[in-house]
């Protein structure tokens, strides 16, 4: 295993060098092109992309393949990133119960209020009158049987429900707003669907997305929409929303709480609020953390995915920089002839391999461009995920595959790459051959 | 894992390569048979731009590792997903909500030892039951991290081998020990590693689940590499008296009547499926905690549905994509070749060849580049994986993923198929090609 790991470090070591110096070169390329001075004229190497067009459509082709797919999985990894960052508001700490790492894990008492807390906290909290901003929350997950699941399909999902004993101020808390109908009163078994699971009921009931009016079964009871959450890149858009009470009775989780969620007055403070919770020990201790911090942890999954991402693109460009490879020592043997020509002109060595470097450039970027655009077609597309902290828990999202400027830069950075590594060699062999042995 | 004979009979994508890879070989055999001069040509050919051929193998490889990697992820989740036409596993879990917990009487009246079983005897054997209750907590209460984090199956040693996946090679002598030593555990290799501790040590979990139920354990062994990694087992009877023990000074724990996680019963076939669920679904017994049932496959595929778009993207979106590149490559390497044989080829029609072995030719150098690298990326990829414990990709509880020796065939096939499929073009315009106007050019 050491040695395997020893290899590959040598290996990435080796590869790393490889590239530092295709990017200087790339560059010293670019600027050679750009300034005023001696060189091979630009139109030589676009005339030479023209004519043999073929090949330069079949490897850029192979780079825009390359390109697209890293743009489509990094929008993934962006859109997950996005909706945890955008599930925590700066100023809330979330509480739980002591040791616990995740609300699915987190059994607070019913009891639970900021009085409990040290008098600093109390004081830090932010209030309306009498009223703290403090909301108590039971989370649970429930196998639900999946209505009108045909014949070979899955027959059941799991439906994260989020019992809130004031659903107002949890909005307020959460920054959650409304897009249809009202907040549940408590009084009947009602429901406020996420954006994202009213697509998944909708699905079940024949339309696009669930309304309030519907009925939806979730564990032994039915329960009537009332209102859809907008729709929002949070965690919370993937949620259920009920009376704590109804929700606690539903699944035995009566006057017991998951997580107690209080707004303190200055973001600032949130850190010191949290600090001061977890270290209080006299009468109960609690596991608290910034509502920010606890949804970081959650982007453990999206770490994951996102090296694996690396490691496909890296395999998948070296694929791309030896057909790009191929390509150009092909451009260079079917031209020995010309480049002698060049070099008794007066070209010198040095122009000779940027020129060349420009070639393979020039189709890098080509097929960058083309991929971008295809990736950029997943932009806002809906998909299914988890989110983790790999310490158990976790939660099931639905989310947006996010395109941005970082993500189109990235994917034209892998292009310029692979242009410039799958040019490096073939234009040094260029750059060596001999005037009259190449006229022979 | 299952061997190559069972995936050959059961799985369809092993079917599907092993026709895909048999049937090429078996072309480039009978072709150098009957024509022995055009395959010592074709492999003359490959020779004469070694470079060319080089970095067209070698992106071939990278290209098809990475797909093997990809494929094994999407065909182990598969496997577990799909219903197993024996060894038919049945779980008994809380009806509603996750995590199951269950109270300890639920086990009583699915336990054929027990004289409360409820079931028909001839039906499930003591060796068809097995319980799990899931303990979890940390080396270093102060510090908790990653690392020194432990999670253990509690469970009846003897349960162990008869019913856990990929058990039936574990040491005898193991079980025995975690009988004998109440406080005996298991460990995955890597939980061991991240500890820093080694079979006979010692060691003292504060839990997180069972807030107060604190453990000390002995290390009595090692569990089998593999999908076992980073996991534990430990001996039921230590867990339960200490929540005994806890009951007589503090009162009952918040957690003693739903310590019970998952019942697992093994029955013969769908039909008894059926049955036993419909029982035990019904049972009075159960009536103030319901329990469900469902095969193992069906309930691994729920807690793999929020990963289905991820599968999905991978199996027809990442997999393809890597083949297209492959496919490119090869075309673009062929296609330069034949170009810069043109005249050659023209020359060989003068000779007396037909415009077929002129195909058979382009077609053959491309499907011995494309099968060979495709053969040797999947040889690498199932010997080097497997030899350092399985492909790490924390899935769930899917912590490695071992290469079947069915992906031989994949790298066979898919250097097949992408060969063919790169050079059919550029094979069809070699066969194709004009003597007149190749010698009029000449000339």
């Amino acid at each position: 295993m050491q040695i395997i790991i020893f290899l590959l470090m040598a290996l990435g070591f080796v590869l790393g060098i490889v590239v530092l110096v295709a990017l200087a070169f790339s560059l010293a390329a670019l600027a050679h092109a750009l300034l005023p001075v001696a060189k091979v004229p630009f139109r030589y190497t676009l005339r030479n992309l023209q004519v043999r067009w073929k090949t330069t459509l079949v490897t850029a082709v192979a780079f825009t393949v390359v390109v697209g797919l890293l743009t489509f999985m990094l929008a993934f990894v962006n859109g997950m990133n996005q909706l945890t960052e955008g599930s925590g508001q700066p100023g809330n700490v979330v509480i739980l119960s002591d040791g616990a790492t995740d609300e699915a894990f987190s059994n607070l008492p019913g009891g639970i209020s900021v009085p409990m807390f040290p008098k600093d906290v109390q004081t830090m909290v932010r209030r309306d009158g009498d009223k703290f901003w403090a909301v108590k929350e039971v989370y649970v997950i429930v196998n639900q049987e999946i209505a009108n699941a045909g014949e070979g399909q899955r027959k059941r999902r799991f439906v994260q429900m989020r019992g809130i004993d004031d659903p107002e101020l949890a909005a307020r808390i959460h920054a959650i707003e409304l897009a249809e109908g009202k907040w549940f009163s408590g009084r009947r078994h009602e429901v406020v669907l996420g954006d994202g699971v009213a697509r998944t009921f909708g699905k079940d009931l024949g339309k696009d997305h669930a309304q309030p009016g519907d009925r939806i079964k979730i564990g032994p009871r039915d329960w009537e929409v009332v209102g859809i959450m907008k729709p929002s890149a949070s965690a919370f858009g993937s949620e259920v929303w009920a009376q704590d009470t109804q929700v606690g009775k539903s699944f035995g989780r009566d006057n017991s709480y998951s997580s107690y969620v209080v707004r303190v007055k200055d973001p600032k403070l949130a850190a010191d609020a949290a600090a001061l919770i977890k270290k209080e020990r006299s009468s109960q201790a609690f596991a608290a953390m910034t509502e920010l911090e606890y949804y970081a942890k959650l982007a453990q999954t999206s770490q994951q995915f996102l090296y694996a991402i690396i490691l496909v693109a890296i395999v998948m460009a070296v694929g791309g920089i030896l057909g790009v490879m191929n390509t150009m020592f092909a451009a260079i043997s079917n031209r020995t002839k010309d480049i002698g020509v060049l070099r008794i002109l007066g070209y010198s060595r040095w122009q000779i391999l940027m020129s060349f470097l420009l070639e393979s450039l020039l189709i890098g970027l080509l097929g960058g461009l083309l991929g971008c655009a295809l990736g950029y077609l997943t932009d806002g597309i809906s998909t299914s995920s988890v989110v983790s902290s790999g310490q158990g828990g976790g939660k099931s999202v639905v989310l947006n595959l996010v395109v941005d400027t970082t993500i189109l830069a990235a994917g034209m950075g892998v292009a310029w790459i692979m242009g410039a590594v799958g040019g490096l060699f073939p234009s040094l062999s260029a750059m060596r051959l001999k005037p009259l042995e190449s006229l022979r | 894992m299952p061997s190559l004979l069972e995936d050959l009979q059961n799985n369809p994508l092993a079917q599907a390569t092993l026709v895909l890879s048999a049937l090429p070989l078996l072309a480039l055999l009978a072709w150098a048979i009957w024509q022995p001069k055009l395959f010592l040509l074709a492999l003359k050919n490959l020779r004469r731009n070694s470079l060319r051929t080089a970095l067209t193998c070698l992106a071939t490889l990278v290209l098809v590792l990475m797909a093997t990697l990809i494929l094994t992820v999407v065909v182990t989740l598969d496997r577990f997903t799909t219903e197993k036409a024996r060894d038919f596993k049945l779980v008994v879990t809380e009806r509603w909500q996750l995590p199951s917990q269950m109270p300890l009487t639920h086990a009583h009246y699915l336990d054929p030892s027990s004289p409360s079983f409820m079931l028909d005897r001839s039906e499930i054997g003591p060796n068809d039951f097995m319980t799990w209750s899931f303990y979890g907590g940390t080396l270093d209460p102060g510090k908790m991290t990653r690392e020194n984090i432990v999670f253990f199956f509690v469970m009846n040693p003897k349960h162990i081998i008869p019913m856990m996946d990929d058990m039936q090679d574990l040491d005898p002598a193991l079980i025995a020990k975690l009988e004998k030593n109440r406080q005996g555990c298991l460990l995955g290799r890597e939980r061991l590693e991240a500890i820093n501790k080694r079979v006979g040590e010692r060691i003292k979990v504060t839990s997180m689940n069972y807030k107060g139920i604190d453990l000390e354990l002995e290390i009595v062994g090692e569990l089998p590499r593999g999908r076992y990694n980073t996991t534990g087992i430990m001996n039921e009877s230590y867990f339960n008296q200490e929540l005994e023990r806890y009951a007589r000074t503090k009162g009952k724990h918040p957690l003693d009547s739903k310590r019970l996680n998952l019942v697992w019963l093994r029955v013969r076939d769908r039909a008894t499926f059926e049955k036993v669920a419909q029982q035990i679904e019904t049972a009075s017994v159960f009536a103030d905690r319901p329990v469900k049932c469902e095969t193992a496959s069906s309930g691994i595929a729920t807690w793999l549905e929020p990963f289905q778009s991820l599968l999905w993207g991978m199996k027809w979106v990442l997999v393809p994509a890597i083949l297209a590149s492959m496919a490119l490559v090869v075309a673009n390497a062929i296609a330069i070749s034949v170009r810069e044989r043109r005249a050659e080829m023209a020359v060989m029609k003068v000779l007396g060849y037909r415009p077929r072995q002129i195909l058979c030719l382009v077609l053959g150098e491309s499907l011995l580049v494309g099968g060979g690298s495709g053969f040797l990326a999947a040889f690498l990829a199932w010997f080097t994986i497997n030899a350092v414990g399985g492909l790490p990709f924390p899935m769930l509880w899917f912590q490695y993923f071992m290469i079947p020796t069915q992906a031989l065939f994949w790298g066979l096939a898919m250097g097949f198929v992408t060969a063919f499929l790169g050079s059919a073009l550029p094979a069809w315009t070699a066969r194709s090609v004009k003597v007149s106007e190749v010698f009029a050019k000449v000339a």
